[in-house]
């Protein structure tokens, strides 16, 4: 790949707004050149700590069997834990609530991309025994902060139909423009 | 698909051109096609006429998999037994889950004609045709990732995508986990082997790109699709369904269970063909404040 010469670069509004691909297009304020101002969460992290409850941003100190056994009480599938383990090695950004007490995780989302115009947040998960406490909101939200600074504009995920609602009020929307997300699903090829 | 729309402008899969038009003489069964290796892919590229028919292929979807046909000589053959034992690794690595609402699906729900699949090359040719002027044009699939940055951005230009910084489309592709192109190759020779020094030497300029998708991925469960385009001069020949069926294929033999995608409103049907379905079981994809 070359890099060099002259590399032309559109104003903001120019770039983002496109008839093409329309989830690509965001606020300009959200772009680059990310004012810094503290960010407002509906809890803040000293709230959390004050709870018993410790912010991660990397998978230092993750117990995976641990985490697999959250993802199984949400109704995942478990999962080879080498899988994980690479997994989190090629995560773009991740987040997960420790519980003091325990040090087990309580709560957790990952992001996949290309690190500068696209991510896919997946496997966002609260223990069942934690949940309505605000401790996904608070992982949704650190880890889109986290990817905006970045620069990633195109913040994407699959949502189950049951939590829709916990999405919506956190800024995301469904099948904007007609946009369908799809996944690839073998048996269909062979039936025909 | 964020870009699939402009991409797929003009393409018209009611009547394909018969992009074929002179081969050497190899055997051919009635579905399948079998390109001549020229110098530049090391494998043989063995591929079913289905992919540029479309009558065809909506019909039939396993053409892709099922008329494959079983290569004779040991190389080949190698190959398929290196890969069933591929498959016999992942599976062993695997533990079943009975819950019904996931997506990603474990290796074990693939059935047998998969298994028999041969390793897709990394690079092959896709379709071979003869010019008017007696040139060579050769669609080569790679998904090796090989891609000029500029070359890419022309491409876009050509699309009528917005422009974004080159350091940026770099930066992106050296962070996509693959990367699948198609270039035009024009030879003046139709012979391999008679090709000189000098002759190589022309058909590296006369290489173009035409086509790209790239996939981004955890490298173990999930990989998404991105970016999918083909130059406008070459839309409505199936290559863009090629280049999409050729990545998944790859994705898939990396043993990536769930292979994801947005797609425009005007190319669901598209992807459908090639085996995506949109909202499984109701799942939506959501994005943060579009527009």
């Amino acid at each position: 790949m070359l890099l060099g010469g002259t590399i032309t670069t559109p104003p903001a509004s120019l770039r983002l707004r496109s008839n093409l691909n329309p989830q690509n297009a965001v606020a300009p304020s959200s772009q680059a050149a990310f004012p810094r101002q503290p960010p407002s969460y509906s809890i803040t992290d000293e709230d959390l700590q004050s709870r018993g409850f410790l912010l991660r941003r990397t998978p230092e100190g993750l117990n995976l069997d641990q985490l697999n056994s959250v993802f199984v009480a949400v109704g995942f599938p478990r999962r080879d834990t080498a899988k994980i383990e690479v997994a989190l090695q090629h995560t773009d950004a991740m987040l997960w609530v420790e519980c003091e007490k325990t040090r087990r995780p309580v709560a957790f989302a990952r992001a996949t991309g290309d690190g500068v115009f696209n991510a896919i947040i997946w496997d966002v998960v609260v223990d069942p025994s934690f949940q309505s406490l605000g401790l996904g909101k608070a992982v949704m939200e650190r880890l889109i902060e986290d990817l905006q600074r970045k620069g990633i504009c195109n913040i994407a995920l699959y949502s189950e139909p049951r939590v829709l609602g916990f999405y919506r009020p956190l800024g995301f929307v469904s099948d904007p423009d007609g946009i369908r997300g799809m996944v690839f699903v073998r048996k269909q090829r062979n039936k025909k | 698909m964020t870009r699939a729309k402009a991409a797929m402008e003009g393409v018209k899969l009611k009547h394909l051109p018969s992009l074929i038009s002179t081969l050497k003489s190899q055997p051919q069964n009635q579905n399948m096609l079998r390109i001549p290796t020229s110098s530049s892919s090391s494998t043989s590229s063995l591929l079913p006429q289905a992919s540029f028919n479309s009558n065809s292929f909506s019909s039939n979807q396993s053409l892709f998999l099922s008329n494959y046909a079983i290569p004779h000589g040991s190389r080949k053959l190698k190959t398929l037994r290196l890969r069933a034992n591929f498959w016999e690794s992942i599976r062993s690595g695997f533990v079943k889950n009975n819950n019904t609402t996931q997506i990603v699906e474990p290796p074990s729900t693939i059935d047998n004609e998969e298994d028999t699949e041969p390793l897709l090359p990394v690079e092959f040719t896709l379709v071979e045709k003869t010019l008017q002027d007696g040139l060579i044009e050769e669609i080569i699939f790679s998904s090796g990732g090989e891609i000029d940055v500029y070359d890419l951005q022309t491409l876009c230009d050509k699309v009528g995508w917005p422009r974004r910084p080159l350091s940026k489309l770099a930066a992106a592709l050296k962070n996509s986990y693959m990367v699948a192109t198609l270039h035009s190759v024009l030879k003046s020779s139709p012979s391999d082997s008679d090709l000189s020094e000098g002759d190589n030497d022309q058909q590296k300029q006369q290489k173009k790109l035409i086509g790209m998708a790239r996939a981004t991925s955890d490298h173990a469960f999930n990989a998404t699709i991105w970016d999918v385009l083909v130059d406008p001069e070459y839309q409505g020949q199936g290559l863009g369904k090629a280049l999409v069926e050729k990545l998944v294929r790859a994705l898939l033999q990396k043993d990536i269970g769930n292979i994801s995608l947005f797609a425009d409103s005007q190319v669901v049907d598209f992807y459908q063909n090639l085996g995506f379905e949109a909202d499984p079981e109701g799942i939506k994809g959501m994005f943060w404040y579009p527009k």
